[in-house]
């Protein structure tokens, strides 16, 4: 794990570093760059977090069992909550709009957007 | 304090804009009783005036300004030879902004009884000196603002869930507005109202916006819950989970989920933001402890009330703290609504927990029963020596409609009951003494009457 990442912000989510999360985590520190430096493994991490939590939910496909839903629930509002401490409004805004339009397309039934790209381009903002 | 721009085109290089009538429907609309208008222009060759609206009288004071400061009368502003950084699309206006300064910039008025204090023959005028051009005056409204009633308060935060809704893709909308049109208590909503009146800065408005926010945050947990609970049915009607799969309900969850979060961060008070952010994450972090603790069902106290702070008890502590925060409430108030929220909500939650046992109130008896779900009342029963050790036996086995009857009588037949009850208006006192110390500018005898009235009740 690497050190920067607070060992709080992985409380009860501690087995999902090795299951994916960690890559994420690895692929976003790409984008934040821009960012304070101490702001940078909070919201890569965030993104991180969101992109995880959607895939265990199983949005856009088939439901997650409850169980693993509320772990995504958790890690949804765990990056929801890094990103208030430490994005900007137009980066919340921005993740915002990403789940909107992802939750919107898989509620149509419609192809849902890549997870990855659309929080890339939040990051941007 | 409230804050407003007035925004107006001119239509002459010198003009006299009347803004008196815009002003008063400023007061007006912001409820401002008694205080002041801060005006301020936000142009170098635009100036404020208060004077007579008399058109003869406009035109002399246009002549004098022209006199004093005549247009093209060599001002080294308008030789852009010798200036630097000269844009493309500057003027000749030394003139203009000579006559600005015969003006002001800034200016105070005196509000009372609702309307300005003008002489007569005052108007407040923003005298264009370089136009025609855009203009804006930015405007601060400050002093003793009226309270919209409860009743037109509730009635706001409907009007925007509405507006809200209004404007979503269908597929996500359609089972939120069944959701929400079925009703519900709207406790946090209102929570979030009356704290959102105790600082110095009210803001109705805004304080709606997050009201509603705060209440489509609670509901998209609703709809979760309600797949993991596997609920048939939520305020008499089919949860979305029953009625549309959970795919669709995870969707529509995580939608208005985004949504919430995305309209409280741009009410742009970062405090209020972290404040429901903490909270949610609160919330989500004990649902998965509900559902572990079902294992162990019927558990304990400590684990139930672990269970309940967090999830229940924590939205409640964030909708009344973040409304006091948005008011600009001193942090001691903000505190103490907290703790009160956080105290109200475990009560709220203990008096649920009996109304799965109450035949008057709408719902199935024994549906917490039967989908074990976590509930004080049952925890006493198990611990209660005479019934107990029936109660305990039927837990540990298949909950059928004949075990859920039989839990059902035996609770209602100990003194588990009565103890939640005494429990729960315990919890309420201890909330209401938390609002003794602090300055609630007469909203104390609605929160003390809310809190009462959230545990007085059997649906």
């Amino acid at each position: 794990m690497p050190v920067e990442v607070p060992e709080r912000e992985l409380v009860r989510l501690e087995g999902l570093w090795s299951d994916g999360l960690s890559d994420a985590y690895r692929a976003y520190q790409e984008d934040v760059g821009r960012f304070d430096a101490d702001a940078q493994p909070k919201l890569a991490l965030a993104a991180a977090l969101i992109e995880i939590g959607i895939r265990l939910q199983g949005l856009g496909g088939r439901a997650a069992p409850p169980t693993v839903l509320l772990v995504g629930d958790l890690c949804l509002a765990r990056g929801s909550r890094l990103l208030a401490d430490n994005a900007s409004l137009e980066v919340q805004v921005a993740f915002a709009e990403a789940i909107q339009a992802m939750s919107s397309a898989a509620a149509a039934e419609s192809s849902v957007p890549s997870t990855r790209q659309l929080l890339q381009r939040a990051l941007a903002r | 304090m409230i804050r407003a721009r007035l925004r107006f085109d001119t239509k002459h290089a010198t003009e006299f804009v009347d803004l008196t009538d815009r002003l008063r429907q400023e007061i007006r609309r912001a409820g401002l009783r008694t205080g002041r208008v801060y005006l301020q222009s936000l142009h170098t060759t635009l100036g404020l005036a208060v004077n007579e609206n008399e058109p003869l009288l406009l035109r002399d004071f246009q002549d004098l300004l022209e006199r004093i400061a005549p247009q093209g009368a060599g001002y080294h502003h308008d030789d852009f030879a010798r200036r630097v950084a000269v844009p493309l699309d500057e003027p000749e206006n030394g003139h203009a902004h000579c006559r600005q300064l015969l003006l002001t910039s800034a200016s105070t008025l005196l509000v009372e009884d609702g309307d300005l204090v003008l002489g007569r023959w005052q108007s407040i005028f923003a005298v264009e000196l370089d136009g025609p051009r855009h203009r804006e005056v930015a405007v601060q409204l400050d002093g003793d603002f009226v309270r919209p009633s409860r009743e037109a308060s509730e009635a706001l935060v409907e009007l925007e869930l509405g507006r809200q809704l209004l404007v979503d893709p269908e597929p996500v909308a359609a089972p939120m507005r069944r959701l929400v049109e079925a009703g519900g208590k709207r406790l946090r909503p209102k929570l979030v109202q009356l704290t959102s009146a105790i600082g110095p800065r009210s803001e109705p408005l805004r304080a709606a916006a997050l009201a509603a926010a705060v209440e489509l945050l609670h509901n998209a947990t609703l709809i979760h819950d309600d797949y993991v609970d596997e609920s048939t049915h939520r305020r008499g009607r089919p949860t979305v989970a029953a009625a549309e799969g959970p795919e669709r309900a995870i969707a529509v969850g995580d939608y208005y989920f985004a949504k919430a979060t995305r309209m409280i961060a741009e009410i742009g008070n970062r405090d209020v933001t972290s404040a429901i952010a903490e909270a949610l994450e609160a919330v989500c972090a004990s649902q998965i402890d509900d559902v572990a603790l079902r294992g162990a069902y019927p558990g304990d106290r400590d684990s139930y009330l672990r269970v309940v702070r967090g999830k229940t008890a924590s939205l409640f502590a964030a909708a009344c703290a973040s409304g006091a925060l948005l008011s600009g409430a001193t942090p001691e108030v903000v505190a103490a609504l907290r703790r009160y929220g956080e105290l109200l909500g475990t009560a709220f939650q203990m008096v649920d927990d009996m109304v799965d046992f109450s035949p008057s109130s709408g719902k199935p008896v024994g549906l917490d029963i039967r989908q074990r779900v976590l509930s004080l009342p049952l925890i006493y029963a198990a611990e209660d020596r005479e019934v107990g050790p029936e109660v305990r036996e039927l837990l540990a086995g298949t909950l059928g409609d004949r075990e859920v009857g039989r839990v059902t009588e035996l609770v209602t037949s100990s003194d588990a009951l009565a103890r939640v009850r005494s429990e729960a208006n315990a919890l309420v006192e201890e909330a209401v003494r938390e609002l003794e110390a602090i300055e609630l500018d007469g909203l104390r005898p609605v929160l003390v009457g809310l809190a009462r009235s959230a545990v007085d009740r059997n649906a």
